[in-house]
């Protein structure tokens, strides 16, 4: 009896003990874990939006004709690529001309860029159109905010995934070193990840129509 | 360096950089392979390697992997290929600088779709230049060469 009380007291001893030990550790954590706001989402959407919706990224990111763009500062209006290329279905151009039989596969992602104004650009993966339903080419913010959050739309992945995603591709580390006089992508490639990232964590808001 | 051309093996000193139409022209001294514009604009210094058309102005040869055939190993005078046969019948030629390149695109392509429409042709051939506007004569004579592909 008196050993079960002494367990007893022992026990409340040191949950009282424990206790104000586990609220001290818990309280800098949630106040790490606490989300970012959704304006603070909303603004690192529009970094990553300012990246998706630059020629490096969504000249190659166009809808269901295939047909690659070109755009930017060296180029004036938006139009096709020249020669009438058209990527097909495939993406890859294997209907007509195979896109890289004018835009070499690069062995090594470390490799610099095709230095020459207006030649073929290169990376190191076979050059290609992105997946049709990751369409970007004048959509709009929320087209895009809605499509990169629709797992049925981004390759079935998370935002956090869409990010590693981001960081692995030889496509992303073109886009913003892209030799030929080409403009880079804006920001950089760890700022878009972080953006993701802090978008992902304010509960991925987009903007209103 | 090695690489195999025409289905003879080359030793050539040169950086990996250098494009591959160059090793072939000055290096090689293989000149069927033309310089048009050196940005993959215009078709002219088209070859193949392992088949497939590349334009050699923009691969470097350092990024080579497969066999390269010029027009040089496409056909030889006794035993010409059927574009190769089909350009002479249709006269396409005028200056013929682009025609090399024009040929090998077309051989290519013709191993792959050996019944071609109009708009296939449009779609393949348009991203070979040719200045003297031969397009009609370069059309029928890629017809011809898939009718020939087709019987053989």
């Amino acid at each position: 009896m008196i050993r079960s009380r002494l367990t007893l007291a022992s026990l409340v001893l040191g949950l009282l003990l424990a206790g104000p030990a586990q609220a001290q550790d818990a309280a800098p954590a949630a106040a790490e874990a606490a989300p970012p706001s959704t304006e603070e989402g909303l603004a690192n959407w529009q970094v990553f939006y300012e990246v998706a919706s630059h020629p490096r990224c969504a000249n190659c990111h166009t809808g269901p004709d295939n047909w690659p763009m070109w755009s930017g500062p060296s180029y004036g209006e938006p139009r096709r690529h020249g020669m009438n290329i058209n990527a097909g279905d495939s993406r890859v151009g294997a209907e007509a001309l195979m896109c890289s039989t004018c835009h070499v596969t690069l062995s090594d992602a470390g490799s610099e860029p095709d230095p020459l104004p207006h030649a073929a650009p290169r990376a190191a993966t076979p050059w290609m159109l992105a997946p049709v339903e990751t369409e970007w080419f004048g959509k709009s913010s929320v087209e895009i905010c809605n499509q990169i959050k629709d797992p049925a739309r981004n390759g079935e992945r998370t935002i956090e995934e869409v990010a590693e995603h981001v960081g692995e591709g030889a496509f992303q580390t073109w886009a913003w070193n892209p030799g030929g006089g080409r403009e880079p992508a804006p920001h950089s490639k760890t700022q878009a990840i972080d953006a993701l990232l802090t978008w992902a964590a304010a509960g991925a808001p987009c903007p209103e129509e | 360096m090695q690489l195999s051309v025409n289905g003879k093996i080359h030793e050539v000193d040169v950086e990996p950089e250098m494009p591959l139409l160059w090793v072939l022209r000055d290096e090689l001294g293989i000149t069927g392979v033309k310089y048009g514009c050196g940005i993959a604009q215009c078709g002219a210094c088209t070859v193949h390697v392992d088949g497939a058309a590349v334009r050699s102005c923009q691969l470097p040869v350092g990024e080579l992997v497969g066999e390269v055939t010029t027009i040089e190993g496409l056909g030889t005078p006794g035993a010409l290929h059927a574009v190769q046969a089909a350009w002479i019948e249709h006269q396409v030629a005028q200056c013929g600088y682009c025609q090399s390149g024009q040929i090998m695109a077309a051989a290519a392509f013709l191993a792959l779709n050996p019944e071609p429409t109009d708009a296939d042709i449009d779609a393949v051939m348009s991203a070979n230049l040719c200045r003297c506007g031969t397009y009609p004569r370069i059309r029928e004579a890629i017809k011809a060469a898939a009718q020939t592909i087709r019987s053989a």
